[in-house]
């Protein structure tokens, strides 16, 4: 189709008659499928054959359109297929779906359930796309147009109103008035700066010389970002005509699109608009019959970021070297071939014929004061809904992570949200509610750039972070001036160093000193924004920093030098899980059992009871399940136990002096422990009648059976501990007593103190609290509860009730009653799916309003729905009451979780020790070292409620400190990076053994055996499941480079023998 | 003429001129070491730093490269230019510490110590010999290849040119090729250069190898050096083994 228009009359007329057909059309079948790159790397262009096929076999090929779009900006869901004029939206479509499609939807006009998006916050699946969470908070004036264009046909712009701003600026605007329109919009620079573009064309039009250019920059390559490629590639027209005002405007007669090669679609759909352009009369001389003369080259760039610097871009387009230069002269007085230049980015040009058809006041009614109309940004890393996402000026970053991207996968916590690329800076939490603009965005220490949007959740290490982007920039660094060659390539050194675990204490300041002198003093805006992910991790995350230097940890457990197995690394007795776990695989199972008892007294009872954060951090959890750790331990510790292997070799007193440690939980058996292993003499004093502290007290004997427990102990016992029960501190011994008869004493007496709910009727018959109901089953009081019995709280406390009371003879029906849902549960989740299993109904969402009372017995609880709202400062989302929703759940015995616990203190002279408002005992928290010389303190009594390994390591830790103060030695702990004790050869698995292996189910007691006992519901893995699980670890502990040098010898010894 | 603010003097100077060639006209030093008179203005050294504007608004420019505007502040020896300038220094030292130029700059500037790996290159990649090459010689043998940390300077294809007439221009004027005297120290970040400390090689040395001027070694006389010899049959009693 030739047509060379030669008078804009003319092209108007035949606009105009394109629109009508299109409007005429608007209510006809169509089937849109999205297929830009992010659709066919998902497999769209199938899908579209597929769909021409399906559509030619029921002869519809006539009456039904398909049009091939390109990306419309949720690509977390490609390939979509949209069915107008219903707007029916599909996604994942596969080409096996085509046939359906055509069948269901097209000829009998029946919806395809599986095929539509369900909203994850609902469970509901939405029809159509406008009534998608994702699209909601979306302005979206640019990527709205991608779904109604075919981006191949110019018939598609122009009757979605295209060129209709050009041909009012040929008609009726003088450049100036365009200028001057531009500038009244408010408009700035889309490629990262915000330079207001007015202006930038004014400077432009003023600078002496006939001969002008502008550029497109096209060149996009922060990683993560691909705005500008989707506009290129769904609607080249609106770029172009933007370049065509522009240039106008400017009075340029030669335009670049300088377009990144690795942009391959986009290249070719700018270069069909090109042509199609040239056969309309829209390009060339004398365009539409004015005497506006234009042409447009497209310039494929070879990939170097820096490129999208404009003097590099320069230098690149005129064939040299693409590295920048000194500004000034400014590319508006000197550009390229040192003639007057333009240069924008994509969707500035993409903005220009909105402005002028729509109006400045149109464009600038959204935004902020100073930042205005719409922003498109990529939106990635660890979010639900990844995509392209166009927003007002001024959204908030929270309305953008967690309304728009749907929050965080897997129910991890945000951390932090990079925005502006590799340039940009970290944004942490604290933070969420800031606007997005320029100005805000650069008041954090970061940028706007291009619109890179990078959500990191609570796995991402901040050093790793901004090491990873300072290595991309050192990549593309051109080296030419010296402060971002060398800077960067020492700002890495440094941070190599300290994600390596030999960082020192002044390494921060160093960073700090030397990131402002590259952004300061580099030449161009790569120098000068490449520190600024380390600058900004430094000011919002400078805990992080010291944690690697100064504690050799990486809280985020990736930095690989330091942390070695993220499963070791997390433990905070520093279990040497690889190691036994590689032991179990090759089936030395004595020695696996050695391995664990190095750094636990209490093996069996943590094979049980851990809540185990190491499995959280599994590699192979990574990609799959992560490795059974506990279950694994259990394996060991049983076989141990069968085997009557003991793990004590009897210490001798070799020490004259005395330690007195006050309770016998896991804190004060584990510092015994290890102080009798220095020898020296320890008593332990427990004021129950029997050891274990909350161990023995209040975990029922179906997770943790008695015997179990007292064999751990009696092990403790052998290694010298000598435990004295039924002595209460302050009643049967004065504090100060055994600080006469003792050395040092170490107090570790828990929490255990409930404190009220504080709602109405806490005080009426049948309201226990959880800590005396366990307390007295685990001491074989007699317990008497009712046939329905409710119990308050999310809490392992909550779930060990529920489930105690559901073994208890009469009790016939429990409930548990949390106010937020199953996945904000605090209790451990293989506890809570037992419970689910043992019929124990969960009452979630759910609060508890007042306890309904009856004859002076409890008779029920009134409670009310809750929804979940915006973010708590745990990373919770905060439940709100929904009004009127308040219902009664009858019950006869209420089980209350105390919110919180406290420790009893009384036995302390206030006046000497320092205690907490929350009356914990105060200690150096690195030496759980008390105020008072000699007297240490750790477990609940220190930290309030908490983990069981929390406490044994406060015990451990407290013991060498301990013995550091017996000896006379400084309280000062050595940090080391983590790293096995012994190298133990990796398993090999087939590629078919890892593609089948799963997590092993943990064998458990059936249903019907567990009513009215307290038998062990778990059971322990056989041998056979636990090889194969141990196979199954991924061996990260390998991949340091102690690791991988133990290996190669290895492999080279066995080599030597053979 | 136009008038600007140079060091808080009011000064006027040519149109045309960039900071850089202000200051010197003034008598003020600024250090470069990629600007040459009769070579184009390259800015790769950031040495030449200045801080221009007022108050909030003031940035850091390179004098080489930045056009002397009217009524512009300048500032060429702000503290915050000389920590700068010195952490450069550093920067240049921790990659070429063997030269005498470099490590003069260093004593000049009082940096003592060097917080980074020693890389031991004889190149701070200023790019005056290439534009010396092509600018003065009109030969274009040499070029930068490769970027960010590989950048170097080299022949096309890194083989032997065909247009490169051995005039050895790229020698003369490269800051990094003169090295460093051996010094009485083990070769280390930096020299401790004489201009900071008492002439150590005094008593020391038999030939002594220093390209300072004057140095202190030139100041010896034949009977002091004769002394020296005999007592220490010439060896380097530094060399602590």
């Amino acid at each position: 189709m030739s047509m060379k228009i030669s008078d804009i009359c003319e092209f108007e007329s035949l606009c105009g008659k394109i629109r009508k057909s299109k409007k005429d059309k608007s209510d006809e079948l169509c089937l849109i499928v999205s297929s830009g790159t992010c659709g066919q790397a998902k497999g769209s262009l199938a899908v579209i054959t597929a769909l021409h096929e399906s559509l030619k076999k029921h002869n519809l090929e006539q009456e039904v359109d398909i049009r091939v779009t390109g990306c419309h900006g949720f690509c977390q869901v490609e390939p979509i297929v949209i069915i107008n004029p219903e707007n029916i939206f599909y996604q994942n479509v596969k080409p096996e779906d085509a046939e359906e499609i055509v069948s269901e939807t097209v000829i009998n006009k029946k919806v395809i359930n599986r095929l539509l998006y369900i909203d994850p916050r609902t469970g509901k699946r939405i029809k159509h796309e406008k009534d998608i969470p994702f699209y909601q908070k979306q302005l979206r004036t640019h990527l709205a147009s991608n779904a109604l264009i075919d981006p191949t046909v110019i018939e598609d712009y122009i009757g979605n109103n295209g060129y209709s701003a050009l041909c009012k600026v040929l008609k009726t605007k003088k450049p100036e008035e365009v200028i001057n329109e531009i500038k009244k919009s408010g408009l700035r620079g889309r490629g990262g700066a915000g330079f207001p573009t007015g202006l930038k064309w004014e400077f432009c039009r003023k600078a002496k010389g006939d001969v002008k250019y502008i550029v497109c920059n096209a060149d996009e390559g922060d990683p993560g970002a691909y705005m500008n490629r989707s506009l290129l590639e769904g609607n080249p027209h609106s770029v172009l005509e933007g370049m065509l005002i522009g240039a106008f405007a400017i009075g340029a007669s030669e335009g670049f699109i300088y377009v990144r090669h690795e942009y391959p679609l986009a290249v070719k759909n700018v270069k069909i608009a090109l042509t199609q352009m040239k056969e309309y009369g829209l390009l060339g001389k004398g365009i539409l019959g004015t005497n506006f003369d234009f042409a447009i080259e497209v310039i494929k760039g070879a990939g170097a970021f820096v490129c999208g610097e404009e003097t590099a871009l320069i230098a690149s387009i005129e064939g040299k070297k693409g590295e920048p230069r000194q500004r000034p002269p400014f590319p508006a007085q000197e550009g390229i071939w040192k003639k007057p230049t333009n240069i924008n980015n994509v969707e500035t040009w993409a903005n220009i014929p909105l402005i002028i058809s729509e109006g400045a006041d149109w464009f600038s009614r959204v935004g902020t004061e100073r930042s205005k109309g719409t922003k498109i940004f990529s939106l990635v890393g660890k979010i639900n809904n990844t995509g392209l996402v166009e927003v007002p000026m001024g959204i908030t970053l929270r309305e953008m992570v967690y309304d728009i991207g749907g929050g965080i996968p897997d129910g991890k916590k945000f951390k932090a949200v990079q925005t502006g690329g590799p340039s940009g800076g970290c944004i942490p939490k604290e933070f969420l509610d800031t606007p997005v603009d320029y100005e805000s965005l650069k008041a954090l220490g970061s940028i706007m750039g291009s619109g890179g949007m990078v959500v990191m959740d609570e796995d991402t290490c901040m050093v790793d972070t901004a090491k990873y982007f300072l290595e991309f920039l050192q990549d593309e660094s051109c080296g030419k001036c010296l402060t971002c060659r060398e800077g960067i390539e020492r700002l890495l050194e440094i941070l190599n160093r300290i994600a390596g675990g030999t960082g020192k204490e002044e390494d921060i300041e160093l960073l700090k000193e030397l990131g402002e002198l590259v952004k300061d003093i580099s030449m161009c805006g790569l120098g000068q924004t490449a520190p600024n992910p380390l600058l900004s991790t430094i000011r919002y995350f400078k805990d992080e920093y010291e944690q690697h230097i100064k504690y050799k940890r990486c809280p985020a457990s990736v930095c690989k030098e330091i942390v070695s197995s993220p499963c070791q690394h997390t433990c905070p007795i520093g279990t040497e899980a690889p190691v036994y776990i590689s032991l179990i695989a090759r089936g030395r199972f004595e020695e696996a059992f050695d391995i664990i008892v190095k750094d636990n007294p209490l093996p069996s009872v943590c094979a049980r009871v851990c809540h185990h954060p190491c499995e959280f951090k599994c590699q192979s959890g990574k990609f799959g399940d992560p490795i059974s750790i506990r279950s694994l331990k259990r394996f060991a510790t049983d076989y141990a136990f069968k085997t009557g292997k003991k793990h004590v070799i009897k210490n001798k007193k070799t020490k004259k002096e005395k330690i007195a440690v006050i309770g016998s939980g896991p804190a004060g058996l584990t510092a015994g422990y290890y102080l009798a292993g220095k020898g020296y003499g320890v008593t332990v004093l427990e004021s129950l009648s029997l050891p274990g502290g909350a161990l023995a007290a209040y975990i029922p004997g179906y997770r943790l059976p008695k015997d179990i427990l007292n064999a751990d102990i009696e092990n403790i016992r052998n290694a010298g501990v000598e435990i004295k029960t039924n002595v209460t501190v302050g009643k049967d011994i004065l504090f100060n007593e055994l600080r006469d008869k003792y050395d040092a004493i170490f107090i570790a007496t828990g929490a255990h103190e409930s404190l009220k709910l504080g709602i109405p009727n806490e005080n009426t018959a049948g309201v226990l609290h959880a800590m005396d109901f366990l307390k007295n089953i685990n001491l074989g009081k007699e317990v008497k509860i009712g046939k329905r019995v409710g119990v308050i709280g999310g809490g392992n406390a909550a779930v060990d009730a529920a489930r105690a009371a559901n073994r208890i003879k009469g009790c016939e029906k429990v409930f548990v009653i949390y106010r937020r849902t199953i996945n904000e549960m605090p209790a451990i989740k293989e506890e809570v799916e037992a419970a689910i299993e043992e019929k124990i109904e969960m009452q979630l969402l759910t609060a508890p309003v007042k306890i309904l009372t009856k004859n002076g017995k409890v008779a029920g609880v009134e409670c009310i729905k809750m929804k979940l709202g915006e973010m708590d400062e745990s990373g919770r989302k905060r439940p709100i009451p929904i009004k009127g929703s308040e219902f009664v759940i009858e019950i006869d015995s209420l089980i209350v979780v105390a919110i919180g616990e406290q420790p009893d203190v009384s036995f302390l002279d206030r006046s000497k020790f320092e205690i907490s408002k929350r009356n914990t005992i105060v200690v150096n928290p690195e030496t759980f070292a008390t105020n008072v010389p000699g007297v240490f303190a750790g477990g609940d009594v220190v930290k309030g409620p908490n983990t069981v390994i929390e406490a044994m390591s406060s015990g451990k830790i407290a013991a060498e400190m301990i013995d550091k103060y017996l000896q006379g030695k400084p309280l000062v702990r050595e940090y080391k990076v983590t790293r096995p004790s012994m190298y133990v050869e990796p398993v090999e698995l087939t590629e078919e053994e890892v593609a089948e292996a799963r997590r092993p189910v943990m064998p458990r007691l059936p249903l019907s055996a567990r009513i009215n006992n307290f038998n062990e519901v778990e059971l322990g893995l056989g041998e056979k499941d636990a090889i194969r699980e141990a196979s199954r670890c991924v061996r990260c502990d390998l991949e340091t480079e102690d690791g991988k040098k133990q290996f190669k010898e290895e492999v080279e010894n066995v080599k030597n023998k053979t | 003429m136009l008038k600007i603010k140079l060091n808080g003097l009011e000064v006027q100077v040519e149109e045309g001129w960039t900071i850089l060639e202000a200051a010197e006209f003034y008598g003020i030093e600024i250090p470069t070491l990629c600007h040459h008179e009769g070579l184009s203005d390259y800015g790769a050294c950031r040495l030449c730093i200045v801080e221009i504007g007022e108050g909030e608004n003031t940035k850091f420019v390179t004098s080489c490269t930045y056009p002397a505007e009217e009524g512009l502040v300048v500032r060429t020896h702000s503290k915050k230019i000389i920590n700068y300038r010195k952490l450069i220094i550093e920067l240049m030292l921790a990659r070429c510490h063997t030269s005498k130029t470099i490590q003069d700059l260093a004593s000049k500037y009082n940096v003592t110590k060097v917080r980074f790996k020693l890389k031991s290159d004889d190149c701070i990649l200023c790019g005056l010999c290439t534009r010396m090459c092509e600018e003065q010689m009109d030969a274009r043998a040499i070029g930068f290849v490769n970027r960010g940390k590989e950048r170097k300077i080299t022949t096309p294809f890194d083989i032997k040119s065909d247009v490169c007439r051995t005039c050895g221009a790229c020698m003369y004027i490269c800051p990094a090729c003169e090295l460093r005297c051996q010094g009485p120290e083990p070769p280390g970040a930096v020299c401790g250069a004489c201009l900071n400390i008492e002439y150590p090689c005094l008593d020391l040395y038999e030939d002594v190898h220093c390209y300072m001027d004057p140095c202190a070694a030139c100041l010896l006389t034949e009977s002091e050096k004769n002394k020296n010899t005999n007592n220490n049959g010439g060896k380097n009693v530094f060399n602590k083994d």
